[in-house]
């Protein structure tokens, strides 16, 4: 226990936080709200992690930032104000999806263009060279 | 004076990896042996050196030498002896050493088995992989140097990276990724070999390779699934696949040698897509190379990334040089490149192996852009954009399910034209399977349609995949009366190559099927408890005993212990904690799991209390998880299988019926 004390002082900052977390614990009743954090938790991305959303990262901004959500979607506002709230905080870079619009088409439709003309370049491919073709 | 020898063998080796390269391309050019068995010593003389200087830099590392700059980086005294000796691969230049040294083994080995073959194929296969290895130890005598001088020699150092000294899975991951990495450039040898030596035509290359390429394959796939398994027992969030930038990287080059290991067998045997499968070779090793640069430049954030500015760059220039020379070299081998061959039928085995390349083309394709696209955005609009795990799970899912449809239709047809019958007897026990598969994880409580979807068609690969074990064991025990174990065994020691394949298979459902139940039927919930308080998650107690700290020599712990408790019944306790390096700020988080075939109890220790009183946990309980990791087995002992050597047992008497005939191709010895 000494060390446990000894310990915690050198990191204070997290307890701190534990502090917090506490003062708003997480009931069972409440589990229709904990699944709405979550899925717009993980739509967001924790701005100190390596491409982990806010909802599976267990660092103390995530966790910070996913008690905003929940506070947010508490108070009643809908998932796409929260996620302007975060854009207009962090930039888009904060959404782990990007839209679809503009520019971001590309990442989007690239690969579908690469499978609708591979698809008909190998069914022509597999027409123009089986066997049966020949006899 | 470990320092000493290890930067003169460095120098040394480079010195004989160029004249190797020289003796060896000349040597076959002129037709003068002597030059040639001087390149081949010369080459057995670079692996002799390099392993001098990684043995140096281990023995270096172990005896604290801090005069050594790598060793004064990445050492300390206070680090157990694993850690220390697996913190050669735990910085940068340690990294690089230890892939010019895997690399020099290869080379060896190429040298040593198959020197004594005619013709210019293994010279210019030997001087490829010289090539390649001038490279990386021209990175190790320059911008990657590990031997440089430190003075005054300081008394101790900082010790690895708190993330890469937590856990055991360090010692295993990182060699398992360089052998597969490393392993790739031997098939890629082989291809430029071939084309250089003009012996590209009747492909005999890709039969010298074939064990090396199932070889690398087989370690890369292993890699992939030991990295997933570090994520999740080191970075305390419950997951195994983030889609982060250096995932994609090792996963990119698995996928095309994936498409690689089955278009050839087109090749093999209707000498059809020889330029395709040539391209599919550089391919993967290119993108070895890029996966390389991206994580090594920092261009991209990422777990992996060691923030060395410039030497990224260099890996630029090496990709580069590799699409360059296979360029030329395939423009100069158009001629023998032309494929003559005609594919069976329509609806045979050689359509689907095409549309299994379309779509693992698609798939790399999808994770390349996707991975790069943020710089792209970054450059041209000039605000940053994420492309993230929403992104990837959305586009690559549907293809995941193809795939699997696939794997199961792929061993079900026979390369001939497959006729009525044939399909209806062969692909309705795989339908009845998706479609119990579906109503199953309906049952179950599944909603997403990709969930439900990968079920189903998973179910339809095991079927099929089964089918072709039970379809050709009944064969053997109608011809000739063995018994169902005799038979099933016999199967796969005469035809170890398909069986082998279709054992990976199995591998492959069973990680599809853990991925996709372990995400879809998580329970996981998060609370902060006071001693003796309990929370339920996924019908389980699980309740807070105790907060306890604790000193070890390298760093200080906080844990807390967990009581798991099903109907008031204590069925385990866990203790995930909290490590603090000195080195670090933030503590690395050290989850527990208690693991059972059913799946894992995570338990994430996400803070304490100051005075001890309470912990935040968050808990996780995760169906079948531990099936990704024996998934990941399965599939390279399919691999195993497959390179095993070929025994040919007495020539069947009774000629046995389509299944067991239609073996994919004959298989050379190596």
């Amino acid at each position: 226990m000494r060390i446990l004390a000894a310990l915690a002082v050198a990191v204070v900052a997290r307890s701190a936080t534990a502090q917090d977390t506490a003062v708003r614990p997480v009931t069972g009743a409440d589990s229709a709200l904990e699944r709405r954090t979550r899925e717009v938790a993980s739509e967001l991305r924790c701005p100190v992690c390596q491409g982990l959303s806010i909802a599976d990262s267990p660092s103390d901004l995530a966790l910070e930032m996913k008690g905003l959500v929940r506070e947010q979607l508490a108070a009643g506002k809908s998932p796409e104000e929260i996620r302007a709230y975060f854009i207009g905080k962090y930039g888009e870079w904060v959404l782990l999806e990007p839209k679809a619009e503009g520019l971001n088409l590309l990442v989007y439709l690239l690969p579908v263009a690469l499978v609708i003309g591979g698809g008909l370049f190998v069914v022509r491919y597999v027409r123009a060279n089986s066997a049966e073709r020949e006899t | 004076m470990t320092r000493a020898i290890g930067a003169s063998a460095l120098y040394v080796s480079l010195a004989a990896t160029v004249a190797a390269l020289f003796l060896v391309t000349f040597g076959a050019r002129r037709r003068k042996e002597a030059w040639l068995n001087a390149g081949y010593a010369a080459t057995y003389l670079q692996f002799g050196l390099m392993t001098a200087a990684t043995f140096a830099m281990i023995f270096g590392l172990v005896a604290h030498d801090f005069s050594i700059e790598y060793v004064a980086q990445v050492g300390s005294r206070a680090t157990p002896l694993y850690y220390t000796v697996i913190s050669l691969w735990g910085a940068l230049e340690g990294s690089i050493l230890f892939w010019g040294w895997v690399l020099a083994l290869l080379t060896a080995l190429v040298v040593f088995w198959n020197r004594s073959r005619a013709g210019n194929l293994i010279p210019y296969t030997t001087a490829t992989m010289l090539g390649v290895g001038i490279f990386f130890q021209f990175l190790l005598v320059a911008p990657a140097f590990p031997f440089g001088a430190v003075f005054p020699v300081p008394p101790d150092g900082p010790g690895p990276n708190p993330l890469l000294q937590n856990h055991w899975l360090m010692g295993i991951h990182p060699p398992l990724l360089y052998l597969g990495y490393v392993g790739m450039t031997v098939p890629f040898a082989f291809a430029m070999g071939a084309m250089a030596s003009g012996e590209v035509g009747d492909g005999s290359w890709i039969r010298l390779s074939r064990r090396w390429t199932l070889g690398a394959w087989a370690f890369l796939t292993a890699a992939i699934i030991a990295g997933m398994w570090w994520s999740y027992e080191v970075l305390g969030w419950g997951g195994y696949w983030a889609w982060d930038p250096v995932e994609n990287a090792s996963f990119m080059p698995w996928l095309t040698a994936t498409a690689f290991l089955h278009s050839v067998m087109v090749q093999e045997r209707r000498g059809l897509l020889k330029l395709w499968n040539l391209n599919l070779v550089v391919a993967t090793f290119a993108l070895t190379i890029l996966g390389t640069f991206l994580t090594r430049s920092g261009v991209l954030s990422s777990v992996h990334a060691f923030t060395e500015g410039l030497i990224g760059y260099y890996f630029l220039v090496a990709i580069a040089i590799t699409l360059l020379a296979s360029f030329v070299l395939v423009a100069g081998n158009s001629e023998r490149l032309v494929s003559f061959g005609k594919l069976e039928g329509v609806a045979s085995r050689g359509t689907v192996f095409l549309f299994n390349n379309l779509l693992l083309t698609a798939f790399t394709f999808t994770v390349l852009v996707g991975t790069l696209f943020p710089l792209f955005a970054e450059a041209i609009r000039g605000e940053k954009v994420s492309v993230g795990e929403p992104f990837f799970n959305r586009m690559t899912i549907p293809i995941c399910a193809a795939l699997l449809f696939l794997m199961g239709v792929g061993p079900a047809l026979p390369w001939k034209e497959a006729d009525r019958a044939t399909l209806r007897r062969k692909l309705l026990p795989p339908l009845v399977g998706a479609v119990a598969g579906l109503l199953v994880s309906v049952f179950a409580g599944a909603r997403s349609p990709y969930a439900v979807m990968a079920f189903a068609f998973a179910a339809f690969a095991a079927v099929a995949n089964i089918g072709e074990f039970v379809e050709g064991a009944r064969a053997r025990m109608r011809m000739r009366g063995e018994s169902a174990v005799d038979a099933l065994g016999n199967l796969l020691a005469t035809n170890r190559r398909r069986y082998g394949g279709y054992v990976a298979h199995l591998g492959v459902v069973a990680v599809a099927v853990a991925i996709t139940a372990s995400s879809t039927f998580r329970a996981e919930h998060e609370a902060t408890l006071k001693k003796g308080e309990s929370m339920t998650v996924g019908g389980l107690q699980v309740r807070l005993e105790e907060v306890w700290g604790r000193e070890e020599p390298q760093r200080s712990v906080i844990g807390t212990t967990v009581a798991i408790l099903r109907d008031g019944r204590e069925i385990a306790r866990l203790d995930p904690r909290m490590n603090f390096y000195p080195t670090s700020q933030q503590p690395v988080p050290t989850p527990a799991v208690r693991s059972r075939p059913s799946g894992d109890i995570y338990m994430n220790l996400q803070a304490f209390a100051q005075d001890g009183t309470n912990a935040t946990l968050r808990v996780i309980v995760e169906p079948l998880v531990p099936w990704i990791w024996a998934g990941g087995m399965i599939i390279c002992l399919g691999a195993l299988i497959s390179i095993a050597p070929f025994r040919r047992q007495a020539p069947a008497v009774v000629t046995e019926p389509e299944p067991a005939l239609a073996s994919p191709a004959p298989v050379a010895a190596t």
